[in-house]
């Protein structure tokens, strides 16, 4: 029986790929009647020779707060930077680019790569991301930028913070982190249907982050030191066939960490377990591998794709024994995860109009980590608690099946049902299963409308909740953890373009999305999503655009809780905003076409309000981040080749966060790093020179 | 049938700079557009691309009248107007390779050829199979029935390769090009706190691949976690003492394109911590922060400064043999 059915399938196969496949792809070209002898290309005026732009800027900024610097590019009162995009081509086919974009700033990139297209290339990136936080954030310690911080000896311990006078003197550090990277990469290929290529890339990552070590119901804002070295290798072989390809895939990675712990002075008067430091373990260097083989197959009319992918995560770094006094069941973990993971995708056209996909993935989590025993310090310091690990296995099957259909030209129905199920080990719920059906209309028909409806519904359910089953102290037996819960989900957006001249465009979209947990009494109980956009691209004159945009959002979330360990007897409501408003205007050809004026301008607000209820209704306080950013620059063509450019961009920024608006000593349990709201204007005005070759 | 809005808004993106470049505003449509319908130019098309009637000397048969043209002669500048690569179309059927058989296009420029873009009334299917039929490989191949293609956008809804430079892949631009359509996004990264993308020092390639992937929302790694540690492998592990939705699912508690909330938090602490830990005792208790009768939201840790953090600062995993309760 089996041949039968296989000469059918490829018959139709055929006949399918000829009647329908479409299509002008180079594969199905009709070349038998090309005299290539006759095609010489004598007019293919290919250009040799270096050409391309490069530009040098300089500016000067203002600002008394260094967050400016995440949008400026660069803390620097004098920044500069270069920027290029040059390329070299020989006689020979030999080419090489350049290009850089803000290089010498803390946020730049550039890229250099040679070769020849269609055999090899060689290339080489840098980029450098920076991100600031503050640099008025203060902390007694010292050795900060160590992995050991410590506390000047005249310290006066206290019970309470107000009661440290060290803190009076405690100094101003820079709370930013820093991104370096550089790759190299290699291609190959040749006539034949295989490529090969090789990319490595190292990143460094250094600066301070924020921590947190306790001692009972003490705690202390630390400055954690960062400095991490990542390198990764990815290497592929492809074989490339006329209806298809196949690619193996290498990916490595290694992660170190320069600090392997954290240890710091105890500030408090040293209570339970007379503790007068304390350590943290700090990320542990680890490694993963994957290899994967993927595939493609393509007649035209019905596509196969697949993906295999296996891999491991590992850590075997020696565990942290400072201070600890009990005995360990081993000297490092040898901590393993095992990946595997399959895709596989079809999708067929059934007609003209019609084509059908179906999808299957399934993906595997495997923690081959040891389970041991382990003391843990307790308030009693004499006798530890013991406890295990739990390493998590986590595998999730994923099944989709597809339909779009055009109802003619213009008019476009798809839809289709998706379906899930995750399986969890050592949680609350062994598994939990989601169904979705989803349909989304598209009208291109209407001479200048386009019109998009899309709506989805789903239904999340699972297997039998036992709040309790593997935590440390009871959970209330209420509880239902919002990735675990049972959950309806209801999504819809409308998108409408509208072009009623060819200079004028318009778009307008609204969506909604409603996540009810039914079945929750303590937790996340509701969360409903509306947000709204539209925006106006305008050319009022050949020299005049105007565009704008306007967004807003509000996500509503209501939350249970329970103080007595029984049903919900507080409640809480959450309600997020954010409203962003952008104009720009670009004048273009002014003064004979020398010149260039335009003005970019944004605005943001987002805030958030929390209120909680028990008898007493209490909130959160201000939570907000507004934002006015302008850009106005001007660009003149001061002779053939070269172009000057003026750029003002000012940023004029407020936050605040009433949980994080007191002094380093303004809660009596704690040690913070002082108020971390912003408050600011910054200005920076930059000259560029840019020539062309 | 019109593609995507994507090219109108990227049109009038890339308009400025065309018009500083010395070239006119948008193109007119073709000659023929004014004489048939669009099902009467795909049918032609259809017909012409069996036929085979290609030119008779190739790139220079066309040249003939479009050399004239800035942007034609713009390809070879790129590496779709090698001429001496074995990949280039140059190498091929050359401008016909991608336009199709002239046919009788020459006489008057009547007959239709196979344009691509914002003007071309071609479906962006039979547009994008010409591209396609060279660009398939590893990071295309998912694009069939993916997002995009779903939405039918062209590939020169985004691309051009008559110019130096595809412009889209300037790192500078793509955030425009990508919120243009992608508006949630664009209001996400616009809140407190988001990935660097407002000022370009991140884009949405970093993450997500545009022709699509197998894994989910085009991301460039098989999974979500896999994509986050690309960049944030200190979080990937596996630690002594995991958090278990951390594990499975970073985007649990962030959402990575921004966030109202410090941290790209999905709600901040105590309350996102509440949604998931009611044990007897201090997790389970109203935090109720400013009530007007002496609490305040800045005076005690449990709301104050870090809240459930200020002791359980290990959110993403301990390795410290004392860390189940994420505390060191």
């Amino acid at each position: 029986m089996r041949f039968p059915l296989n000469m059918i399938t490829l018959a139709l196969l055929a006949a399918s790929a000829q009647a329908l496949a479409g299509g002008y792809s180079l594969q199905n070209a009709n070349t038998d009647k090309v005299k290539f002898d006759a095609w010489s290309c004598k007019g293919c005026a290919l250009e040799t020779g270096t050409a391309g732009n490069v530009g040098v800027g300089i500016g000067y900024q203002d600002s008394d707060d260094i967050r400016s610097a995440n949008s400026f590019g660069s803390d620097n009162e004098v920044p500069y930077k270069l920027d290029a995009d040059v390329r070299h081509l020989t006689e020979s086919g030999y080419r090489t680019e350049f290009s850089a974009e803000n290089l010498g700033m803390d946020n730049g990139r550039a890229n250099v790569s040679t070769g020849r297209p269609g055999s090899y290339n060689i290339s080489l990136d840098y980029r450098s991301i920076k991100t600031w936080d503050s640099n008025t954030v203060v902390s007694p310690f010292q050795g900060i930028s160590s992995g050991n911080l410590t506390l000047p000896g005249d310290w006066v311990y206290s019970g309470s913070s107000d009661g440290m006078s060290g803190l009076a003197a405690a100094s101003p550090f820079e709370l930013s982190l820093k991104r370096e990277r550089a790759g190299l990469g290699f291609d190959y290929q040749s006539d034949s249907p295989f490529a090969t290529y090789v990319n490595f890339q190292r990143e460094e990552k250094s600066g301070i982050k924020t921590a947190s070590g306790s001692f009972f119901n003490q705690s202390i804002m630390l400055p954690e030191p960062v400095d991490y070295t990542t390198d990764t290798v990815e290497a592929g072989i492809k074989m490339k066939g006329d209806h298809g390809f196949l690619a193996l895939v290498y990916n490595g990675s290694r992660f170190s960490n320069g600090y392997s712990e954290l240890t710091f002075d105890n500030p408090f008067h040293p209570t339970f377990g007379a503790a007068r430091s304390g350590t943290m373990a700090l990320d542990p260097d680890n490694q993963a591998h994957t290899v994967s083989l993927q595939g493609l197959y393509n007649d035209g009319s019905n596509q196969l794709t697949g993906r295999m992918m296996a891999g491991q995560m590992s850590q075997d770094q020696a565990l942290v024994t400072t201070g600890y006094r009990y005995s360990l069941p081993t000297d490092a973990m040898d901590a393993k995860v095992d990946l595997l993971g399959m895709d596989l995708k079809a999708s067929s056209r059934i007609s003209k109009d019609l084509r059908l996909s179906g999808s299957y993935s399934y993906s595997d989590r495997d923690n081959q980590t040891q389970v041991e025993e382990w003391t843990q310090i307790s308030i009693n310091n004499v006798n530890g608690k013991v406890a295990y690990n739990t390493p998590y296995d986590y595998t999730s099957h994923r099944f989709k099946a597809g339909a779009d259909y055009r109802i003619s030209r213009g008019i476009k129905l798809d839809g289709g049902l998706d379906y899930r199920v995750d399986e969890r080990s050592y949680q609350d719920r062994e598994t939990t299963d989601e169904t979705t059906g989803w349909a989304r209309l598209k009208l291109s028909s209407f001479e200048h409308w386009d019109i998009a409806l899309k709506g989805s519904y789903g239904k999340r359910g699972g297997s039998e909740y036992e709040a309790s089953e593997w935590t440390s102290s009871e959970n209330n037996p209420l509880l239902r953890k919002y990735y675990l819960a049972d959950r309806n989900r209801t999504q819809t957006e409308l998108r409408v373009t509208h072009s009623p001249l060819d200079s004028l465009s318009l778009d307008f979209g609204v969506r909604y999305a409603l996540d009810d947990y039914d079945a929750t009494e303590v937790g996340l109980t509701e969360s409903k999503d509306l947000g709204y956009d539209a925006s106006l691209s305008w050319q009022l004159t050949d020299k005049l655009l105007l565009s704008s945009f306007y967004t807003h959002q509000t996500i509503d979330s209501a939350q249970a809780g329970s103080s007595r360990f029984g049903a919900a007897n507080w409640f809480s409501d959450i309600e997020d905003q954010v409203d962003v408003y952008g104009l720009g205007l670009a004048w273009n050809d002014l003064m004979d076409s020398r010149l260039k004026l335009g003005l970019d301008y944004s605005y943001s607000d987002s805030s958030s309000s929390t209120q909680v209820r028990q008898g007493i209704t209490g909130d959160y306080g201000d939570y907000f981040a507004k934002v006015h950013n302008v850009n106005l620059y001007a660009q003149y063509q001061a002779s053939e080749r070269m172009a000057l450019r003026l750029d003002y961009r000012m940023e004029n920024y407020k936050d605040n966060d009433a949980a994080n608006d007191f002094a380093v000593d303004g809660i009596w349990n704690l040690v913070g790093f002082g108020p971390l709201n912003h408050d600011y204007n910054a200005h920076l005005v930059m000259l560029s020179i840019n020539y062309r070759l | 049938m019109k593609t995507r809005p994507l090219s109108a808004v990227l049109g009038s993106l890339l308009l400025g700079g065309l018009l500083a470049l010395g070239m006119h505003g948008p193109a007119q449509a073709a000659k023929w557009d004014a004489k048939m319908t669009p099902q009467e130019v795909e049918a032609t098309l259809d017909k012409k691309f069996a036929e085979g009637n290609y030119s008779p000397k190739g790139a220079d048969s066309c040249l003939m009248c479009h050399k004239k043209s800035e942007k034609v002669m713009d390809l070879f500048k790129g590496v779709h107007g090698a001429t001496d690569s074995s990949k280039s179309p140059m190498a091929g059927l050359q401008c016909e390779s991608c336009h199709g058989p002239m046919g009788n296009h020459n006489k008057g420029g009547n007959e239709p050829m196979i344009t691509f873009g914002k003007d071309s009334t071609l479906s962006a299917d039979k547009q994008n199979s010409v591209c396609m039929s060279c660009h398939q490989d590893d990071k295309r191949m998912a694009w069939n029935g993916g997002h995009h293609e779903n939405a039918d956008v062209a590939c020169a809804s985004c691309h051009s390769v008559h110019t130096a430079k595809d412009p889209v892949l300037s790192k500078s631009t793509e955030m425009e090009v990508c919120t243009s359509c992608h508006t949630k996004q664009k209001t996400d990264l616009n809140k407190r706190s988001s990935h660097p993308l407002k000022w370009a020092q991140m884009v949405c390639s970093d993450c997500h691949n545009p022709h699509g992937s197998l894994g989910e929302a085009g991301l460039v790694k098989p999974s979500i976690n896999e994509t986050c540690y690309a960049c944030h492998a200190e979080k990937r592990g596996p630690k002594l003492w995991e958090h278990a939705p951390v594990t499975e699912n970073c985007a649990a508690c962030h959402n990575p394109h921004g966030s109202v909330n410090d941290a790209m938090l999905k709600t901040r602490a105590p309350m996102l911590c509440q949604e998931c830990h009611a044990s007897d005792g201090h997790a389970s208790r109203a935090n109720l922060g400013n009530t007007g009768l002496g609490g305040e939201m800045g005076d005690n840790a449990f709301t104050g400064a870090r809240s459930c953090l200020n002791c359980h600062s290990q959110v993403h995993g301990s390795n410290h043999p004392s860390g189940k309760l994420l505390q060191r």
